[in-house]
């Protein structure tokens, strides 16, 4: 059994611009077609291996994120798509916002760019991926 | 560029709206600026800009609202007003009376509260800067 | 009567934006819908007192990145109207160009993200699968598929050149059987009319009252686009796309209308480029206010600067599109069907990060 051959994703934006978004749904259409890896893009977080991030964290999502991550099940994988969900980017400064997705979850893989390429988003997927695996080889491990 | 601004009293303000709505005008925007204060931490009077769309033209009534003045709504008129009132009294803390949807201050539910209402300091320019 | 609450969102399989209603409801029916926003509110307004002015635009451009070449443009025509500056022609020949190639990807990305909402997935990828093509033309000539930091205040960043716009021209024109496959599934598919006509209709008079803006206000038999009028798009041969219906079909038959006629635009803008430059020496810095409209792909934006004389503006205000059509939703989603309401949710092409800033 390999998890590693169908991780189904649940994307939530944090406070991006949307450009993230569209990207990462860009994705999941047929130029790019994250499927052939065998993801799925999931809205229920119960059905979730990967959340994906965009944009950074502020603090009425501040919640919402953690909730989605305690709902999903082991092993888990957290990724952080473009410089807002890594630092806060351009918005930084900004009075709402609290700063990048490490501020509230673990994050495994940093995804750079503004905004981040579909190229760059498959690479962060497949190291994801990677992750994964040794998470739940970890896991069986101590069993 | 001119702009056709009517500087108004608050008081004045549901009768020219009504006059407006009546004449076919459409609510485009409710703009708030923070106007400069004496000394800092003062509460900034904020200076309310109502801006109307008629036949694509946009003409506006401006008026000024002192710290803790009410504003009457013109959500009564314009349905649309309830969502500009709403932010304009999260970001700059300008009450309305007779909001017909009052979030009562969870609109945005920010981290600061009315974060706007503080007038921008005055900066030097900087010199040679790029073009 | 005894109600349940159903709250929808902010995480939800339809929306890529968190956005959040509570929903009032009699067994199915939605008796009350209140909104609830502020997921993705940065207070970006509240940046431009501490940015130079011309730095700036890179902000603006990052309000929403579906309309990023948009709001960098708006945002510098508004303070371009402040300091009385005069843009050079090509640059604004330019600005058309890129704008119309926006709203292109912009249509084509709403018409995949209805055609998801309405559960139609192969037409979803389809429509997405052309809207890649005019990303590849974004990333030929500005570098950027999504952001692309071309715009600037008093003109553009850079030249694109007279053949490489007449070439992204004819191969928008030869894209046109391809959408028109596609399109015609919205205009005339059974599925897609049963889903969309006669839902959520929005009459005239309610139009004009609620304030609604671009394709929901022309979706409603109103003439209003900023485009008309609006010297940019001086001597260029189009008129506003109006249906009568009101209702979610007319809403995007309007879309579908302004997909081709944006490359018609384009084809005429290429076919006469000038040669005046590509941007305006900036002596000043702003002192006094404007506003500016622009029409967006989602409808009439409103931006207003306001400058102190120094290089920091004192206050920059948006308007967006989305920000005038929510209050709508909240009309239309009262008496609908539980099952209905994400299809009129996306029927004002709802763009949150627009909205909260």
């Amino acid at each position: 059994m390999s998890l590693k051959k169908s991780p189904w994703l649940l994307h939530y934006d944090g406070s991006s611009c949307n450009g993230c978004d569209i990207e990462v749904l860009a994705c999941l259409t047929p130029l790019y077609d994250a499927e052939r890896f065998g993801v799925i893009n999931t809205g229920n977080p119960r059905h979730a291996d990967l959340l994906l991030l965009t944009g950074s964290i502020n603090h009425q999502n501040e919640e919402v994120v953690r909730n989605l991550y305690a709902q999903m099940p082991e092993p888990k994988v957290v990724l952080a798509v473009g410089i807002c969900a890594t630092s806060g980017g351009v918005f930084a400064d900004c009075y709402n916002v609290k700063g990048g997705a490490d501020k509230v979850l673990p994050v495994d893989v940093y995804v750079p760019g503004c905004a981040a390429r579909p190229e760059a988003i498959i690479d962060g997927i497949v190291r994801a991926l990677g992750v994964l695996e040794q998470k739940r080889a970890a896991a069986e491990a101590k069993k | 560029m001119t702009m056709d601004i009517a500087l108004i009293e608050a008081a004045a303000l549901p009768e020219r709206v009504k006059g407006l709505r009546a004449a076919g005008s459409r609510l485009a925007v409710i703009s708030a600026v923070a106007l400069p204060v004496a000394a800092a931490g003062e509460a900034p009077a904020v200076e309310l800009t109502y801006s109307f769309d008629k036949d694509g033209a946009l003409s506006h009534l401006r008026l000024t609202a002192a710290p803790g003045q009410k504003v009457p709504s013109v959500s009564g008129d314009y349905f649309s007003a309830f969502l500009y009132e709403n932010e304009i009294r999260e970001q700059f803390g300008v009450e309305f009376e007779g909001l017909v949807l009052d979030f009562k201050g969870t609109l945005y539910k920010t981290a600061v509260r009315v974060p706007f209402a503080v007038a921008a300091p005055v900066k030097k320019p900087v010199p040679g800067a790029n073009s | 009567m005894k109600t349940t609450i159903v709250p929808l969102g902010p995480q939800h399989p339809v929306l890529p934006e968190p956005l959040s209603f509570d929903l009032v409801l009699d067994n199915e029916r939605v008796i009350d819908a209140v909104p609830s926003i502020g997921f993705i509110h940065r207070g970006l307004e509240l940046l431009a007192p501490k940015r130079d002015f011309e730095e700036y635009v890179m902000i603006a451009e990052r309000v929403c990145g579906i309309c990023s070449f948009m709001h960098g443009m708006g945002y510098s025509s508004a303070v371009e109207s402040v300091l009385a500056l005069p843009v050079p022609r090509r640059a604004r020949q330019l600005r058309v160009i890129l704008a119309e190639l926006s709203r292109v990807h912009s249509h084509l990305l709403w018409l995949g993200l209805a055609a998801d909402a309405f559960g139609f997935e192969n037409l979803f990828m389809q429509t997405w699968r052309l809207r890649e093509e005019v990303l590849d033309m974004f990333e030929e000539t500005t570098g950027g598929r999504v952001i692309f930091n071309i715009v600037k205040v008093g003109g553009m960043r850079k030249d694109i050149e007279d053949a490489t716009l007449s070439r992204i021209s004819s191969r928008l024109t030869a894209m046109k059987p391809q959408l028109k496959e596609i399109t015609d599934i919205f205009l005339n598919d059974y599925t897609v009319k049963h889903r969309l006509s006669g839902l959520a209709v929005l009459p005239e008079a309610e139009a004009r009252e609620l304030g609604v803006v671009g394709p929901m206000l022309r979706a409603s038999g109103v003439v209003s686009d900023q485009r008309l009028g609006n010297p940019m798009y001086e001597g260029l041969r189009w008129e506003a796309a109006v249906e009568k219906d009101g209702d979610c079909h007319a809403r995007c038959r309007v879309r579908v209308k302004e997909i081709f006629q944006s490359i018609d635009i384009i084809a005429q803008a290429a076919g006469a480029m000038a040669a005046d430059g590509i941007a305006a020496k900036i002596a000043s810095a702003p002192n006094g206010e404007a506003f500016y409209r622009a029409e967006q792909p989602r409808g009439e934006a409103i931006y207003y600067v306001r400058g102190n004389g120094t290089r920091m503006l004192e206050r920059f205000r948006l308007r967006t599109p989305t920000f005038a059509n929510v209050p709508a939703v909240v009309k239309l989603l009262k008496g609908t069907e539980l099952a209905d309401v994400p299809t009129i949710i996306l029927t004002i092409d709802p763009c949150i990060s627009c909205m909260e800033r």
